[in-house]
């Protein structure tokens, strides 16, 4: 891509989410949004193959609806009580639907549907911009109106996601419908806990995004994006292969690992506030994550798919993209946990 | 004066001691004399009988009884477990009983098992039995009776599978093996009730606490000790396939000894369940049942041996009924002159089948009492001993018991059992005779029919003299703790002698149609009940293993594998979760329009829900 337009696009995205960040006025809010959306669909549609162009059609449509929706939620609050301010929203009407609005910009279940489909249909790293700054926005304003959110629905958007993040990874080989799957359940351990302790939330969303881009690079730097394409990386990078095995666990919130460091601070909120079935219901769907985790995790460390020959053999050839984040990332993804304490004093 | 305690104790002791040497004189290492069974083991039980003559006589001339208390093995806080020997009544009489049956048995083994490679084992393991079976009666404790009662059943074991090359002497050692393990639980039931209630296992103390009261449980795991040891219906089954063993063995344990040890055990204990009415019915009717049933048995078998087997278990299920009747001297009294004459019937078997070439078939003998005249003179004088007749030694004991029978209140069905059965003894042990010793040889002709020698000839001649004398002279000089009625009709007086004789009448009536054919095919239904036993052994050890294996099958596969496996756990899991993931994944058809309705109704719906309710 020209790199003036990369430069533009690349610009308003950051200024899109920043704007929002910036703004307690819901239009301002809206607008940054927007800008977000618009300036990350052309970097989706940049390949111009039908599934790409199907992939940012099914978001822009989907984003379009959640930002009318956000915006009609807002100028409803405004007309019933005069409250342009994002946190001073009250009518509960209003805030159910930006309740909702906001579940369908960052893909909790139950509309969760896009999420799959567009992700597939994106190369790796514009599927990375996706699943982590594109929740930043949304995030954002969701920590805001969380003290006026309807309890019951969030807790049910939470279950849900978790559960059916569990449910449909299971299915998958593809990559990236994983990582959407992936994405949703964790997106879900978010939610559940946004009432109680938001700051637990925003932390589990900075340690998402590590753990997240962390495995994005990986499959980009081996340029695997199906389960049985994984199964070679052990003779590109094996020394890759073994970090990413490690991250993938990470994602599945194993212990010593950082993954681990979220679910057990939900899980003491959760228990702490009372809600022990919801604590085991959640851990249990955790289960279900972990096993495509670990699938993903087996195929790539312990079997080799049938190839020719010459694959069989490893080349070791220096890799061509830089893997400064990769590394970076991956060190926060795996070693995070012994410094739990000053990690919670960032984000309380 | 010489203590009369003393004597008596230090005899009594001495004879164990007698009875130990040769065993360990085995344990020396190098190997032994070929003469070691005759020159030691016969000479020590020998000199044993000759030894428990003198308590023997003292008990009789002055009734001493005596308990020694020898050593203070173990306790277990208030639960003392001692070696003490207790010489009553019981026991001096047995133990010379016992002892003159070993002897003759024993030097009949000499001759029987001569060509045997491993005789000084066979005289080994039969010395071993003895000092279990002399443990056993003398036992003053639970804990040595039990001693001397597992002693007895191992040894039994080891004896039934002497030709252990033989498939069926293993199958029967293992089917007496089993069959007393489940007299055992009821043993080993009684005891702990015993340790439990009583706080002992010694013999005078659970008389003393049992007094007032006369529980059924510990009684009933007695019955089921004795049903077990004692070949009672039910548990019954091990006797006849006991025959695998050689004749000695079968002669001493299964005759005389070994088998009367549930009926000992019993008579040991009898204050405790002389009020108890259910224990005495039970026995009364185990007793008749046993009885019946076996005597009907008896009636076609067609091995010699199996014939007296059968014939041991009625006399053993008369003695249950003895003791049913409160009557545990009479029972002792059968157990001491029973010992006598069926020890002789075996040796008078061991002495024809050795002389056939190994014949055991009764319809394979015949015309042996020109050709064998002592042994089947001795052969007639057991089985008229056996039958009751008047004055030989079975008659005493019998007698007195069908008299006790006949003029007690009691079960009649155990009383017509018992008639019956008395009557099916005539006619089986005329059987015997009939077909052993009378008529005209059907064996071949070549084989080698020996009276010379007197190693077998001398214990039979000693155990004929026993089967007649032995019931006069143990009966007057032994008072009768029980007072018999001596009054009734005449009728009821000769009943046993009356049925014994119908049952004769009918049994010669019945050789007689042995060579004319009246009617055209036979009446084959009766005939084949008693000839397979009733059946019993054919269903139980069957059907039995089979509910047992497949129970286990079941369990093993069913409720543990599958239902852990496959139910519950990994794949249980699977199953469970595949619909869910199915259904998660299918409702992603592609189309944007259902996505944005459903964002659209479940966004109504939770308005709806939440700010309308």
């Amino acid at each position: 891509m020209n790199p003036y337009v990369l430069a533009i696009l690349l610009s308003s995205l950051g200024i899109g989410t920043t704007l929002t960040f910036a703004s307690s006025h819901w239009l301002l809010a809206w607008m940054g949004l927007e800008i977000s959306t618009l300036a990350i669909i052309p970097l989706m549609a940049q390949q111009h193959h039908p599934r790409a162009v199907e992939a940012t059609t099914k978001y822009f449509l989907t984003q379009a609806t959640a930002a009318a929706m956000i915006l009609f939620a807002s100028t409803t609050n405004a007309w019933t009580t005069g409250e342009w301010n994002i946190q001073e929203m009250s009518n509960p009407t209003a805030l159910v639907l930006i309740t909702m609005a906001l579940a369908l910009k960052i893909g909790l279940a139950p509309v969760h549907y896009w999420l799959p489909e567009v992700l597939q249909g994106l190369n790796l790293t514009t599927g990375l911009i996706l699943s982590t700054w594109q929740k930043l926005a949304p995030f954002a304003l969701i920590y805001q109106i969380s003290p006026m959110m309807n309890p019951t629905l969030v807790i049910t958007l939470g279950l849900a996601s978790t559960i059916i993040g569990g449910w449909g990874g299971l299915n998958q080989t593809q990559l990236r419908k994983i990582l959407a799957y992936s994405s949703i359940a964790h997106l879900g351990w978010m939610m559940i806990v946004m009432q109680y302790s938001p700051n637990l939330a925003i932390l589990n969303l900075i340690l998402y995004i590590a753990m997240t881009t962390a495995t994005f690079l990986t499959f980009k730097n081996v340029t695997s994006t199906k389960l049985s394409t994984l199964t070679l990386t052990w003779s590109k990078t094996p020394m890759m292969t073994t970090m990413a095995m490690m991250t993938l666990l990470s994602l599945g919130g194993l212990p010593p690992l950082t993954g681990f460091m979220p679910k057990w601070l939900i899980l003491q909120e959760l228990t702490k506030q009372n809600l022990p079935l919801t604590a085991s219901i959640m851990a249990l769907a955790a289960l279900l994550s972990l096993f495509f985790y670990l699938r993903m995790c087996y195929a790539m460390t312990l079997t080799i798919a049938p190839n020719t020959n010459n694959n069989a053999s490893t080349w070791r050839q220096k890799s061509s993209q830089t893997t400064m984040t990769l590394s970076i990332t991956t060190t926060l993804a795996l070693t995070l946990l012994p410094i739990t304490p000053a990690i919670m004093a960032l984000t309380t | 004066m010489h203590s009369p305690t003393l004597i008596f104790s230090s005899t009594l002791l001495i004879i164990f001691v007698l009875l130990m040497f040769p065993l360990i004189v085995s344990l020396n290492p190098s190997p032994l004399n070929k003469k070691w069974a005759i020159s030691h083991v016969k000479t020590a039980v020998q000199t044993a009988f000759y030894v428990s003559l003198f308590p023997l006589a003292v008990f009789f001339d002055q009734g001493m009884e005596v308990i020694t208390t020898n050593w203070h093995w173990m306790n277990i806080a208030t639960f003392d477990i001692n070696i003490s020997f207790k010489f009553d009544q019981y026991s001096i009489i047995f133990t010379p009983v016992a002892l003159y049956v070993t002897w003759s048995i024993l030097e009949f083994a000499s001759w029987y098992m001569h060509s045997d490679p491993n005789m000084n084992r066979f005289f080994k393991y039969l010395l071993l039995f003895l000092i279990a079976m002399i443990t056993l009666v003398t036992a003053n404790n639970m804990f040595q009776l039990f001693i001397g009662w597992e002693g007895v059943g191992i040894m039994s074991f080891l004896l039934i599978g002497w030709w252990y090359g033989r498939a069926d002497a293993n199958t029967a050692a293992l089917q007496a093996v089993i069959y007393n393990r489940v007299g055992d639980i009821g043993l080993i039931l009684s005891m702990a009730w015993f340790a439990m209630s009583m706080n002992t296992w010694e013999i005078q103390q659970m008389f003393a606490s049992s007094q007032d009261n006369q529980a059924t449980l510990p009684l009933m795991g007695l019955i089921l000790a004795a049903t077990g040891k004692s070949a009672q219906f039910g548990l019954h089954p091990w006797l006849p396939s006991a025959m695998e063993g050689p004749t000695p063995v079968s002669a001493l344990l299964h005759s005389s000894t070994m088998v009367v040890a549930g009926i000992f055990l019993l008579i040991r204990l009898h204050p405790l369940m002389e009020h108890n009415q259910v224990a005495l019915t039970t026995c009364l009717c185990l007793g008749a049942t046993t009885t019946l049933f076996t005597a009907a048995c008896a009636l076609t078998q067609n091995d010699i041996k199996k014939i007296v087997a059968f014939s041991t278990s009625s006399q053993l299920g008369l003695m249950m009924v003895t003791i049913g009747l409160n009557q545990p001297q009479l029972a002792f009294l059968h157990i001491c002159t029973h010992a006598f004459f069926k020890a002789m019937l075996f040796l008078c078997s061991g002495s024809i089948i050795h002389s056939l070439n190994d014949e055991q078939d009764i319809r394979k003998m015949g015309g042996l009492h020109t050709m064998l005249p002592l042994t089947s003179t001795c052969l007639t004088i057991g089985s008229l001993a056996l039958t009751g007749m008047p004055f030989l030694s079975g008659f005493f004991s019998k007698d007195a018991i069908i008299e006790a029978l006949n003029t007690s209140h009691l079960n009649a069905w155990a009383l017509t059992l018992t008639l019956i059965a008395t009557s099916f003894t005539a006619v089986y042990s005329f059987r015997v005779i009939f077909f052993a010793s009378m008529g005209s040889p059907r064996f071949l002709p070549l084989s080698p029919l020996n009276e010379n020698n007197p190693t077998v000839m001398n214990p039979i001649k000693r155990l004929a003299w026993g089967s007649i004398l032995a019931g006069l002279f143990i009966t007057s000089n032994f008072l009768p703790a029980k007072t018999p009625i001596m009054t009734m009709p005449t009728t009821l007086k000769l009943s046993a002698l009356l049925v014994t004789a119908l049952g004769l009448l009918m049994a010669l009536e019945l050789t007689s149609l042995t060579n004319k054919q009246l009617k055209i095919t036979p009446t084959i239904p009766l005939h084949n009940f008693s000839n397979m036993l009733g059946y019993f052994p054919s269903v139980i050890h069957r059907l039995t293993p089979k509910i047992k294996l497949s129970l286990g099958q079941t369990m093993a596969t069913h409720l543990i594998d599958q239902t852990w496996l496959e139910k519950v756990g990994p794949k249980g899991v699977t199953t469970t979760q595949i619909p869910l993931i199915k259904a998660t994944n299918n409702i992603q058809q592609g189309l944007i329009k259902t996505y944005l309705t459903i964002f659209f109704l479940t966004t109504t719906l939770a308005i709806f829900l939440i700010t309308l309710i």
